[in-house]
């Protein structure tokens, strides 16, 4: 069972580059996801790692092996497809035991009548029928195994899919976006549901998604993409506490991480018209990096919200734009008074706005005016001019 | 308005009964000329309304002739072996053009088109030539041959539409799950397409069924010869009643007419789409 | 559950060696019994090769075509071919569309219409010659029956030089305007009903519908039925031939009938060869002047939007 090396792993159409220099190692029985935008390579990577994409440069290993060059079958994978890739013309049960019967292909199976023949026959042995059975009965689709996919549901049509990737047992299992096609509740039903079959099957499983919701409940690590480039590599928590850029911070996290700019003055950092109280020591830290300039990373339930008239230290003017009941919970998002779209990147740039999340209910409506305030110690500095995470 | 659209369904429907009569009186006068009495055909007695209860000489031919049995025969060898052939030349190039890219691919494509376009009064001479060096005049098989030639690029075209509208995910799928692309091929994608697959058979067995030209020029020998080679040597030909002539032919004309009913609706998108791409 | 520890030589999963794999056998075929009859034509059509020796005949340069050129027959034969395909499309097309037209919109027994509509497409060729021979007969053809009742009287419709054109037309029209009809309506029906809906909120009268509305949507496909047809025409041998032979008095004497006239009637295979030849050029002309029509439709479309 394979620890999964990526050793400068590229993939270009012609000119277009679509994966630059990749670099890592998935240790063994490990989910991985494949996080980012559409677009962003996640999927040619995935199919890169199955074999249905040539990698270009760079060489790709299970353990030991170099598997540039060997066919899909020979990978000793399993592929789950966001269409599912059902085989219309086939039952539940051939759908299923199918990777069996072609274990058992032969030569003379091209045949034709005499391969359909040996194919049902492979169907009907004994062990194979087994299998089949066993896994159907995990995946609830016994009463199934007769119909074809067309006379079933969509998460039926799902749990199909997962059927035919368990019942050879591979090494590997790759899944692309396997969730997209389901609605909001079944959804998360089948996020548990895979959650609990990797840590049945205990094998490493591959993920791809531009989910964030799935990334941080279903992965044990999780690789953010964007354009072709590895943005971050590490755990759900490392990456949502100690995001590697701007990037990471604002993609991940719903609302996604406010990023300010500041700048570093004698009398501590700037953000706006304002100075934070009590930023004398940080601002000093960062001129000594070289450059006046910093990004301020904070999550959205590390900003406190107080209404306008409020007093007290560390406090920023700003003006309620949105409010949203969760119940539990709510999102706050607002703009900084005078600081219109200087200051920010990532998705406020777009809107302009900030979010915090807060806990029960908010005497704020839209317009209000109100005061916002962030200890220091809860904040990720990032670079100006890169973006990437900095320690102060 | 609500009169102007019944007149427009009464316009429509007498235009309709126009074309039906058109289209259909060769086809009744089919009917009727083998069921009426030879002497009467020449007599020029021939009825609208014919008499029915000679309706059972539309199979007269079966009884009088023994060559028309014989002629059906080898017309049906000759179709099924151009569309065996057929079928399996077409099945193998049109996967290729549906899922590979490769060099020469254009050049191929218009190549199948351009056959098309080939005159078989052309192509009959120096194929007469060279069936006759080889020894292939005479020879069932040596019809197959032309036949297909002819029959598979359109069947090509009818598979290769019928190939492009199945997903990628499943053939790669299947590749995951241990196919080889010989086995992509037979078990997923040509039980996909069988509806296709099926009109495609039914164009290249009437392209053997029907086939005049090679079947009058390479074969000589009568007991060789396929029902439409038959059938044209009784053009003024005055030994044979016409009653029975017209029998055959109604014999011949029936299975050809009845599949192409069935298969209308995917033997036009295989060859619209076919011929618009190629 | 390991992987396969020993690494093939450099061997792509996907080899370009595939594809020709899989299109080869059509491709040697199509050489094999149309490019090498196509060469062999050629070559055939610059000697002196006859029936009786068809491997024999010397070569005998560019004669044949010379002849050709300033042969009133084949002059003639080449008008002949041009009328003959300029009708069969014109025919073909405006039949097949109306027929298109007419059942593409719900009546009573729409479907028994259509099928009927469709038949004459399936009928064999030397079926349809055998009735369309009866119904043209000069003393007991229903044509000529149909006549004298009205009053006109018998004509010789496959005998008379001034009818021989039209009677294979009709014969031609009627066997292959059920393929236009199909492929129209197939076009018809893609037609959204959005735009006859909104032709109607505008108050557009049905012809004016299908004016602006249908035929618009419709051009892209006559176009290539019209290029389906003309080709096809130039080499439609088999009904012409049976019907009447080229005869009466030449009349329907097309490239194609001149070509087998020549090479089985008098024997002349080279002769024959070179007619078929230039008959070719004719059929390849046509086909180029239409993808280079398409080609600038299509670009004066694309900057029309």
């Amino acid at each position: 069972m394979p620890t999964i090396t990526f050793n400068g792993v590229s993939k270009s159409f012609g000119a277009n580059t679509v994966i630059k220099e990749f670099n890592a190692e998935v240790p063994d029985k490990d989910f991985l996801v494949l996080l980012g935008p559409s677009g962003c390579g996640k999927s040619t990577m995935l199919r890169m790692i199955a074999g249905l994409t040539e990698i270009t440069a760079g060489e790709l290993r299970f353990d030991d092996t170099v598997v540039n060059d060997l066919s899909p079958k020979r990978r000793n994978i399993a592929f789950v497809f966001q269409s599912y890739a059902l085989y219309p013309h086939m039952k539940v049960r051939s759908n299923i035991a199918f990777p069996l019967v072609m274990d058992n292909f032969r030569w003379w199976h091209h045949i034709p009548i005499v391969g359909g023949l040996a194919r049902r026959a492979i169907l009907k042995r004994a062990d194979v029928a087994e299998k089949v059975d066993a896994v159907a009965a995990m995946l609830e689709l016994t009463d199934y195994l007769d119909r074809r996919p067309k006379a079933l549901s969509g998460g039926q049509r799902q749990r199909v899919a997962l059927a035919r990737s368990l019942i050879r047992d591979p090494a590997v299992y790759l899944l692309d976006e396997p969730l997209s096609n389901l609605d909001a509740k079944l959804r998360s039903q089948m996020r548990a549901a895979i959650s609990a079959l990797h840590a049945r099957v205990r094998k490493t499983f591959v993920y791809v998604t531009h989910d964030q919701v799935e990334a941080m409940t279903m992965g044990t690590r999780i690789i953010v993409l964007n354009d072709g480039v590895v943005q971050q590599y590490g755990t759900p928590k490392e990456i949502y506490d100690r995001p590697a850029n701007t990037f990471v911070a604002t993609f991940i996290g719903s609302p996604p991480m406010n990023v300010f700019l500041a700048e570093a003055g004698a009398d501590g950092l700037r953000v706006g018209d304002h100075v934070l109280p009590g930023s004398r020591d940080a601002a000093e830290r960062v001129i000594s990096r070289g450059s006046a300039m910093i990004r301020l990373g904070v999550r959205a339930e590390k900003i406190a919200i107080h209404p306008g008239d409020a007093t007290g230290e560390n406090l920023i003017e700003a003006r309620v734009a949105v409010v949203e009941h969760l119940g539990a919970e709510t999102i706050v998002g607002f703009a900084l008074e005078g600081t219109e779209g200087v200051n920010v990147v990532g998705a406020a740039s777009t809107s302009g706005l900030f979010y915090a999340r807060l806990t029960g209910e908010v005497p704020l409506s839209v317009n209000d005016p109100c005061r916002v305030g962030f200890a220091l110690d809860a904040v990720t500095w990032f670079d100006h001019a890169s973006g990437r995470r900095v320690e102060l | 308005m609500i009169g102007r659209r019944n007149l427009g369904v009464g316009v429509r429907t007498l235009l309709a009964a126009l074309l039906v009569i058109l289209a259909g009186f060769p086809l009744y006068w089919i009917l009727n000329t083998a069921i009426t009495p030879s002497n009467t055909l020449y007599g020029g007695g021939q009825k609208i309304f014919p008499d029915l209860s000679r309706s059972a000489h539309l199979f007269s031919v079966l009884v009088t002739d023994n060559s028309f049995l014989r002629w059906i025969g080898n017309s049906v060898v000759v179709a099924l072996g151009t569309t065996v052939a057929g079928l399996l030349l077409a099945t193998l190039a049109a996967y290729a053009l549906s899922r590979y890219r490769f060099v020469g691919k254009g050049i191929m494509g218009f190549g199948f088109f351009a056959t098309q376009m080939l005159p078989e009064a052309l192509l009959v001479v120096p194929l007469y030539s060279l069936f006759a060096s080889l020894g292939m005049l005479n020879q069932l098989y040596g019809l197959v041959l032309a036949n297909t030639a002819f029959a598979m690029p359109v069947a090509t075209f009818i598979l290769k539409a019928a190939m492009d509208s199945i997903p990628y995910e499943m053939e790669e799928s299947a590749r995951v799950d241990g196919c080889g692309a010989l086995s992509i091929l037979q078990i997923m994608v040509v039980p996909l397409i069988a509806p296709s697959m099926a009109a495609a058979a039914v164009i290249a067995f009437f392209d053997g069924w029907n086939e005049y030209l090679f079947a009058t020029t390479f074969i000589t020998d009568e007991h060789k010869w396929t029902a439409s080679t038959g059938l044209a040597s009784f053009i003024g030909e005055f030994l044979i009643p016409l009653d029975s002539v017209f029998s055959g032919a109604f014999l011949f004309t029936l299975p050809a007419v009845v599949f192409f009913l069935i298969m209308q609706r995917r033997i036009v998108s295989g060859l619209t789409a076919g011929s618009v791409k190629g | 559950m390991s992987v396969p520890q020993t690494v093939p030589t450099s061997r792509k999963p996907r080899t370009p060696l595939a594809p020709y794999l899989f299109i080869g056998a059509a491709v040697i075929y199509l050489a094999v019994f149309a490019g090498v009859p196509i060469l062999k034509g050629f070559q055939l059509s610059l000697t002196d090769t006859q029936l009786i020796n068809p491997n024999g005949g010397s070569p005998v340069g560019l004669d044949n075509y010379a002849a050709l050129v300033g042969s009133e027959v084949f002059l003639r034969s080449v008008v002949t071919t041009i009328v003959y395909a300029f009708c069969t499309v014109a025919g073909s097309l405006l039949i097949g569309t109306v027929s298109a037209v007419v059942l593409n919109r719900a009546f009573p027994g729409r479907l028994l219409a259509r099928a009927v509509i469709v038949m004459p497409w399936a009928v064999p060729t030397v079926a349809v010659v055998l009735v369309f021979r009866w119904i043209f007969n000069n003393d007991n053809g229903v044509a000529n029956a149909a006549f004298s009742a009205l009053g006109i009287g018998a004509q010789g419709w496959l005998t008379d030089p001034r009818y021989g054109m039209l009677s294979i037309l009709i014969a031609t029209v009627w066997k292959v305007s059920p393929f236009v009809m199909l492929v129209v309506l197939a076009a018809l029906q893609a037609v959204p009903d959005e735009l006859y809906e909104a032709a109607r909120v505008d108050g557009a009268d049905m012809y004016s519908t299908f004016k602006s509305v249908v035929l618009p949507h419709l051009m892209p496909t006559l176009r290539i039925v019209g290029l389906l047809m003309t080709i096809w025409s130039f080499r439609r041998f088999e009904i012409i031939w049976l019907l009447t032979g080229g005869g009466p008095a030449d009349v329907t004497n097309t490239i194609v009938i001149n070509v087998y006239q020549q090479a089985f009637g008098n024997s002349q295979l080279g002769f024959g060869a070179a007619i078929g030849v230039l008959g070719l050029l004719l059929s390849l002309a046509v086909t180029l002047v239409y993808f280079v029509l398409e080609t600038r439709t299509e670009r004066k479309n694309r900057v029309a939007v």
